[in-house]
């Protein structure tokens, strides 16, 4: 070799994001096999033929960079993440593939996006992040949002499958956001049908960071303060005096004389000095005659309660007493490192979140672990794990029972304490009989819950003859709850809780899966990529759960209070459940000269849920044409790709039946099936069948059918992906109610429903660097979908979601075919009946009574059948909680060290059932607080245009008593999410203390909303923990409404 | 790997063949009377078709004493609005009460044909299942099914007969009488039910026989029923071996004296049965109790003044056609902290132990203090319903007080020994002899007449503030408002209404209450004894779900129940009450629900039609 001729090139090599060095980058003379890679602290060192040559920089999971020597000696490269051009490998069932050779509709997250957003959960982020996924959640900490893919396709469970490092799961709450290192989320069928029977609600398949090369220390921190967003009248709730006013406008109306025992009877109402002594004036009340013991033991102690409590004349608002404002801490330690035949990556997250609703709040811990090896060439094998711990202590909510709901119920009368600090309530008074919120949340103070949960897999791969590789990963979780609750015996409320309870309760659940793949993959003659995939998977979820309950303690103390102590009886329970699938899969995808693509999936699944039909079959197949790679497209410059794709299969499910559904089945319950025979307190055991079996019933399937388009124009400024899809779900099973005379056994699930979905998935990019230190992205992700019942059964046309207090026979959602599922149902409102003479008129023409309890002042109902009368069958659709389309909007500005982006998340035409107005807008509803509405915008023969009817003493179906168009509004609206900004120390100025990045920025959430919505918060309807179903969402009696949030945080790198 | 992975059993519950035997079908046919009370498993006051159990209560509380003429719904106006719905006799297909009540009564019919179905499979073996077993098993089964089967017909009078030998699955038809079949389970149970059972719920032969009189006397068959009655009278006795006889009034209703010599047929509750709920304690009376009262919840079951009004006697008898021309005093419109002077007229003794009314010992539990525990006064009137009321002295024993509201171990009585007195006189008006009639229906007045038997101020004593020997050592206590006194000087009881216990004029006297009752001399012409008879079961047996089946029954629904909403719609112009109308041919019966005509719809055809009028 010519020393003459050796030129010795060296430099650094680091990440465009961040600035961190990069280990382990593979750096090769072009045109010859002279190269080397990046030592521990980024820098290389390469001896080059010529100062002509050029290198290429080539590292996994970013762009390569071609540098021209050009004579140079030091070259620092700064290398990209190859988001851009799909070279990134996207991880799908069972095997990776590069970006830009799918042919399913897979959406790919923007994780360093996602991740910018400081949130405590992964569903959390991911709202408005992808096309296709809709994500509506709650004010709650720790509650999980839904996240719903491609609408809704059954009658049951439509929570995606989570894979997460290869490993099926239902539920990702407990996944720490920073450890995630990829998020995709599979859609269709020819994406997702290798998950067979579990797929027809769509996949999100995550994997989870990996260690690399050399030693890494990331250390991020936030702080966070959040505000109720309603420092006003959240339900526009009157004041005492206007609630008087109310009863003395309903009496008045109704041609009542009004009279009350709290606001005495003359003509104009007086508000009392007490409410106990109910209607009590100054001087009247003893103090000292004062007793009430709050841990009162003996019930009959309560009987010689004497409550005394001041009217709170000014008006108590509960919102406020119970809503605070809130703190959150969230903290991460990252430490990942390696070398080449071992990589390591551990994490530790602790998050304290309170909730701005007393006694909520999520605290959580996570550690993680993931190692791998490479034990020699072509072995490798590795784990992941983490392991939470969390307490999430929540409320109830979307229900008139919770404390959400008692805030509009309790009157504001009714001040939080009574003269002696124990709490106040509506004993004793003509109040109603809801209760004090603040009681309801405080006296939850010594309930406990624990959850533990280890997820994880460990692998193995070997790879042998070239081409092959065998993979066997086992993984699953391990789950367990313990909790406990105290009842405390009530004394301020009309109708009181008088037995002290203490209940204890443990869950655990297993679930493993073991899955063998062997994978071939190879490159023939240059343009034919194959790859194969071929496996089995087995899979096995048990668990149990016990519980007890003991009433009658001596003393409240929660250091003695267990179930051991109680002199009361005690209770138990305990029930534990089973099931299993057994499937075979294979995947083929071929790929010739990167333009024409296949790919065909089958899977064969099994399940222990069917008897008869217990194995189903998923095939599915798709195509792609990459038409910017054609001869012809080739001067085309600016179209950096434009690709095809089209694909049809079916999905299954089976989560929507009962697990004994096959058989029938007899047992007893001690409530209903036993009986106190002897006529003395012991009951005996009887038994009643409890289940009529159906052997025959097999998987839903869901045939899908999506064509696709991606496009790139001007290298990657600008990336618009689409999909259109017509998502066909058939066989859904579904219980119908039998004839009562079949009995009450469980009725079985059948296969007889349909579901259609039809929609339009897109997401556009733009990036534009302005200048070397100025870049703007922005991100449009846009969802659409159109939702259709096509069939529930045989002769039935339709089932009933919730009627809340309209009550059986009155439903406010009904399902039915050629309708959306969860269809909000009842009488159309035309206007009010202004005239007796309009009623006359009315029913002159009907020939008797044109609407039952027609009268001055209530609602006029359409008649939708047109046959002359106001029947039930003029009860009509109404709206629909479905939204026309969600969107999310991502900005993001580099100016220099600063960062600012702003996300936008909206959804329209989504309506919602406000219930609350039941409770606010008509006296005659249940006795409760009642709204300004009711008192100053109300019906009056001299205030035609009104929004409530009159008010009146007693309901009417004109008015309270059916479900009709009063209560649906627009639920639409627009919210910035979260706007950051940050500010990135540059590397010099972090040299002096050692450290390699340093980031602060400070981020406000939830900071405005534009909706018309009259409730707190528009996004209500369908978070986990509400009072909702699939069948009957979108229904608003009390939401938990999200807060503004404001953070300040750090990123720091070692 | 395959089959066998997948091969899951259901956990805990059982098949078929395992209760297939001879405990098996013992433990189905415990079921079977598991669904007579019609509670179900959620824990905290459903009906067994899930919803509130007031809507299905087994004591018909609602459809046959509110709808009936003896009871508001109670509470307020906003409250439980369907039950203004059926009180106004508005009731329509789609009132989902009456579906719950069907869906209730046939799981009771499938139990009872559950029992029926396996019972052929059992095989006899002599000393273990012998034939008598067989037949006692099915037997009560049958009565069982005979009683579900006596509520559907005389609630929706057209129902599908489903036994053991029809799928129940398939939609059935309702266009048969089901009268011969609800017969023939009742003659089957009389003929093969022992005259003494082991366990004092379970019905025996007398029992049947009671049950089937009262089917024939639905039916008009009173020849038939008078020929049942002639033998249960002098020989009947209970399941646990009591003579049938009348108890003293204060023992009748009392759940620490249940299964007593009057006990025909009654459904049994336990109060302490240690499930931690109310679910076999009563749970669809849960509302039915005094509100703002030690009780708690919930107000509703108020007495109308039409009922109490029925009490008022001259000479000690009721004043039959007269007893609306001069009302009952009552406390309407008076606040418990206003002075109030108890009704002065005389009264039949069975008034104050049907209706609590202010002044009145509410039992134990002190002078009934008026407005303080009523919800909406001028809603639902002034009354309390007390039959079902325990006495605090035993509230430790028959009071489950784990939930919002009580429950409590009172029998429901289906079938008592007043009741087959008084429909065996009507059996003798219409098809014997009148002396006969007289003589039962003077059996059932001689034990009101037993003057130790009714309410005394007495009952005061127990758990009075203090009791005193003269107003000033009662003017020096140190009582809060609604506290009593019993004065032995006096003799009487007084209530601390507030204001200053030092001044006589802030105590509400109250003396013993003025009760006269008789004994007829004679009937009458036919007309008039059936006058008296009807009557007669109205003070006998108000508040006990009969009154609307029996009007009915009697063809006088229309013009009593007009009568009733016109004279107490006048005094509740904001109830249901007021704009309330019955309406012949139509409110005889309740509607076949639409939800059940919808689900027995086949091809467009429902199997299922609907009654007249709807």
């Amino acid at each position: 070799q010519d020393i003459q001729t050796v030129h010795e090139v060296s430099g650094t090599v680091t990440d465009a994001s961040d600035g961190e060095t990069l280990l382990g980058v593979n750096i090769m003379v072009v045109g010859t096999t002279t190269g080397t890679t990046t030592d521990m602290e980024g820098n290389y060192t390469l001896s080059v033929p010529s100062t002509d040559s050029q290198l290429r920089f080539s590292y996994i999971g970013y762009q390569p960079v071609v540098v021209n020597v050009e004579g140079r000696s030091t070259i620092d490269v700064e290398m990209e993440i190859s988001a851009i051009l799909g070279e990134d490998i996207v991880v799908t069932g069972y095997s990776a593939q590069r970006r830009i050779d799918l042919t399913g509709s897979i959406s790919v997250a923007d994780v360093p996006q996602m991740q910018k957003i400081a949130e405590s959960s992964v569903s959390r982020q991911l709202q408005g992040q992808v096309s296709g996924v809709t994500v509506s959640q709650s004010g709650q900490p720790g509650d999980e949002p839904s996240v719903r893919i491609r609408g809704i396709g059954n009658f049951g469970n439509v929570s995606p499958l989570y894979v997460v490092d290869g490993v099926p799961t239902s539920t990702i709450g407990d996944l720490n956001p920073r450890d995630v290192e990829s998020l995709q989320v599979l859609k269709d069928a020819s994406a997702a049908s290798i998950y067979g029977a579990r797929a027809s609600n769509g996949v999100i398949i995550i994997t989870t960071k990996q260690g690399r090369p050399g030693l890494r220390v990331s250390f991020d921190s936030y702080v966070g303060y959040e505000t109720p967003k309603h420092h006003g009248n959240a339900f526009n709730i009157a004041s005492p005096m206007e609630m008087a006013e109310l009863e003395w406008l309903a009496y008045n109306n109704s041609g009542l004389t009004p009279s009350s025992s709290l606001y005495g009877d003359g003509t104009t109402p007086q508000l009392p000095d007490y409410i106990a002594p109910a209607g009590a004036m100054e001087g009247e009340v003893n103090h000292d005659d004062y007793y009430v013991n709050p841990y009162y033991t003996n019930t009959g102690d309560l009987g010689n309660f004497y409550r005394i409590t001041r009217a709170n004349k000014q008006g108590t608002n509960w919102f406020q007493e119970i809503f605070k404002p809130a703190y959150t801490v969230n903290s991460n330690l990252a430490i990942s490192g390696g070398t080449d035949d071992a990589s390591y990556m551990l994490s530790l997250n602790y998050i304290n979140q309170e909730g701005t609703l007393l006694r909520t709040y999520n605290e959580r811990y996570t550690l993680r672990v993931n190692t791998q090896f490479n034990l020699k060439e072509n072995i490798r094998i590795g784990q992941n794990a983490s392991i939470a711990v969390w307490e999430n202590p929540q409320s109830g909510s979307l229900d008139e029972g919770t404390a959400t709901g008692m805030v509009y119920r309790q009157q504001p009368i009714i001040p939080v304490y009574d003269i002696a600090g124990n709490f106040a309530g509506n004993f004793g008074a003509p109040l109603g009989n809801a209760s004090n919120p603040v009681a309801q949340r405080e006296r939850t103070r010594n309930n406990t819950g624990e959850n533990n949960r280890i997820f994880g897999n460990v692998f193995a791969e070997i790879d042998f003859l070239e081409s092959v590789t065998f993979r066997s990963n086992f993984g699953g979780s391990y789950a367990t709850s313990n909790w406990s609750w105290f009842q405390f015996p009530e004394y301020e409320n009309a109708e009181n809780a008088v037995v002290n309870l203490y209940g204890d309760g443990a869950w655990n659940g297993t679930n493993w899966t073991w899955t063998n793949t062997v994978t071939y993959t190879d490159l023939l003659a240059e343009v034919h990529n194959i790859n194969i995939v071929l496996g089995t998977e087995a899979n096995e979820d048990t668990g149990r759960e016990r519980g007890g309950t003991r009433t009658d303690y001596f003393s409240f103390n929660p250091n003695y209070v267990n179930l051991s102590n109680g002199a009361g009886d005690p209770t138990n329970y305990s029930w534990q459940y089973e099931n299993a699938l057994f499937s075979v899969f294979g995947r083929a995808e071929y790929n010739y000269d990167n333009r024409y693509l296949l790919n065909a999936t089958v899977r064969r699944d099994g399940s222990s849920r069917f008897l008869d039909n217990r194995y189903g079959l998923f095939p599915s197949g798709s195509i792609g044409w990459r038409i910017s790679e054609e001869a012809f497209m080739r001067d085309v410059n600016w179209l950096t790709n434009l690709q095809l794709r089209a694909g049809y299969g079916v999905m299954g499910n089976q989560l929507n039946v009962a697990s004994d559904n096959a058989y029938s089945l007899f047992g007893g319950n001690q409530l209903s099936t036993f009986y106190p025979i002897t006529g003395g307190p012991t009951i005996f055991q009887g038994f009643a069948q409890t289940r009529i079996g159906n052997p025959a019933a097999r998987w839903e399937e869901s045939h899908t059918m999506n064509i696709g388009v991606n496009t790139m124009l001007f290298d990657g400024a600008l990336e618009i992906d689409m999909d259109f899809y017509k998502n066909d779900v058939r066989d859904l099973l579904f219980n119908p109610e039998l004839p009562g005379q079949a009995g009450l056994a469980s009725q079985p699930y059948v296969n007889v429903g349909n579901v259609e979905n039809k929609g339009l998935d897109m997401s556009i990019t733009g990036r534009r660097d302005i200048s070397q230190d100025f870049n703007i992205n922005a991100t449009v992700n846009f969802t659409t979908y159109s939702n259709e019942v096509v069939k529930i059964a045989e002769g039935v046309d339709n089932f009933d979601g919730t009627s809340r207090r309209f009550g059986s026979g009155n439903p406010i959602v009904r399902n039915q075919v050629g309708w959306p599922i969860s269809t909000f149902f009842g009488y159309k409102i035309e206007g009010f009946w202004n005239e007796q003479s309009e009623i006359d008129q009315a029913n002159a023409s009907a020939g008797g009574v044109y609407q039952e309890e027609a009268a001055l002042g209530r609602f006029r109902y359409a008649d939708v059948n047109g046959d002359g009368r106001i029947t039930a069958d003029d009860r009509t659709r109404l709206g629909d909680p479905h939204p026309d389309f969600t969107y999310g909007l991502d900005l993001t500005v580099n100016y220099k060290s600063f960062d600012v982006s702003a996300f936008f998340y909206g959804s329209e035409g989504n309506d919602i059932w406000n219930q609350v107005k039941w409770w606010t807008d008509f006296y005659p509803s249940f006795q409760g607080a009642k709204s300004k509405t009711a008192l100053y915008n109300s019906w009056t023969p001299d205030n035609h245009d009104a929004k409530a009817p009159i008010q009146e003493n007693a309901g009417s179906t004109a008015t309270n008593l059916v479900p009709n168009s009063y209560y649906v509004e627009d639920g639409s609206y627009l919210r910035l999410r979260t706007i950051q900004v940050g500010y990135s120390f540059t590397p010099d100025m972090l040299s002096y203390v050692g450290l390699n990045r340093l980031r602060v920025y400070v981020q406000a959430q939830n900071l405005f909303t534009i909706t018309n919505y009259s409730g707190p918060d528009p996004e209500v309807g369908n978070t986990q923990s509400a009072n909702a179903s699939t069948t009957s969402f979108g229904v608003d009696e009390g939401a938990y409404p999200t807060s503004r949030q404001f953070l300040f945080g750090f990123n720091l790198g070692f | 790997c395959g089959d066998e992975f997948l091969t899951r059993p259901a956990m805990g519950s059982l098949s078929e063949d395992v209760v297939a035997d001879r405990n098996g079908v013992e433990t189905l046919l415990m079921g079977a009377y598991g669904a007579l009370s019609q509670t179900g498993s959620q824990g905290w006051g459903d009906g067994l078709p899930g919803d509130g159990a007031w809507a299905v209560c087994p004591s018909n509380w609602l459809y046959g004493s509110v709808l009936g003429t003896e009871a508001h719904k109670g509470s307020d106006a906003g409250d439980q609005p369907q039950m203004n719905t059926l009180g106004g006799m508005n009731v329509s297909p789609s009132t989902g009460f009456i579906n719950l009540k069907w869906r209730g009564l046939y799981e009771g019919i499938a139990r009872a044909n559950s029992v029926l179905s396996v019972l052929p499979d059992v095989p006899i073996s002599e000393g273990v299942f012998s034939e008598a077993d067989k037949a006692r098993i099915e037997a009560e089964a049958r009565f069982l099914r005979g009683h579900f089967y006596f509520e559907l017909k005389r609630f929706y009078n057209n129902v599908p007969w489903i036994d053991e030998t029809v799928d129940a699955l398939t939609p059935q038809p309702n266009d048969q009488d089901i009268w011969p079949n609800i017969e023939a389970d009742f003659q089957f149970a009389y003929n093969n039910l022992p005259a003494v059972q082991g366990q004092a719920g379970r019905p025996n032969s007398w029992a049947a026989a009671s049950y089937l009189a009262k089917t024939y006397m639905y039916q008009q068959k009173f020849s038939e029923a008078k020929a049942l009655y002639d033998q249960i009278i002098p020989n009947g006795n209970t399941s646990n071996g009591l003579a049938y006889d009348l108890v003293p009034l204060d023992q009748v209703h009392n759940p620490v004296n249940k299964n007593n010599a009057e006990s025909v047929f009654a459904i049994q509750a336990s109060a302490d049965d240690g499930t931690g709920t109310i679910q076999n304690a009563n749970p669809g009376m849960m509302l039915n109790y005094p509100y703002n009262s030690p009780f708690r919840c919930c107000g509703f079951y108020q007495p109308t003044l039409y009922l109490v009004n029925s009490f008022q006697t001259v000479d000690g008898k009721p004043l039959i056609n007269d007893f609306l021309s001069t009302p009952v005093k009552n406390d309407l419109g008076v606040l418990s902290s206003e002075n109030f002077e108890p009704h002065s007229g005389t009264l039949d003794p069975r008034l104050d132990w049907t209706v609590g009314r202010r002044g009145v010992p509410f039992h134990d539990w002190g002078p009934h203090p008026g407005q303080r525990w009523v919800r909406d006064q001028a809603y639902s009137g002034p009354y309390a319903s007390k039959k079902h009321i325990w006495w605090q002295k035993d509230d430790q024993d028959v009071n489950n007080p784990s939930q919002w509201a009580p429950g409590t171990s009172y029998n429901i009585p289906i079938i008592r020994f007043a009741d087959v007195l008084l429909m065996a006189a009507e059996a003798e008006i219409e098809t014997g002899s009148l002396s006969q009639a007289l003589q039962y229906i003077n059996r059932v007045r001689e034990r009101a007449a037993d003057e130790s038997a009714w309410v005394k101020n007495e009952f005061n004593r127990g758990y009075a503030f203090e009791i005193v020997n003269s107003e000033a050592e009662m003017l020096a206590l140190e009582p809060t408002s609604g506290s009593w006194v019993v004065r032995e000087d006096t003799g009487t009881t007084f209530v601390y209404l507030g204001g200053g216990a030092a001044d006589i004029n802030n105590w509400n006297e109250y003396s013993e209450p003025n009760y006269n009752i008789a004994l007829y001399d004679d009937l009458g012409n036919q007309q008039q004894a059936r006058e008296i008879v009807r009557f007669e079961r109205k003070l006998e047996l108000a508040l006990e779900g009969h009154r609307y089946f029996d009007l009915v029954r009697w063809g006088v629904a229309e013009e009593e129940i007009n009568e009733y909403m016109d004279y107490e719609g006048d005094f509740f112009p904001a109830s249901y009450i007021n704009e309330g109308q019955f309406t012949p041919n139509k409110n005889e019966y309740f509607p076949i629900p639409q939800r059940q005509i919808d689900l027995s719809t086949v091809g467009g055809t429902p199997a299922l039609q609907q009654n007249t009028g709807y």
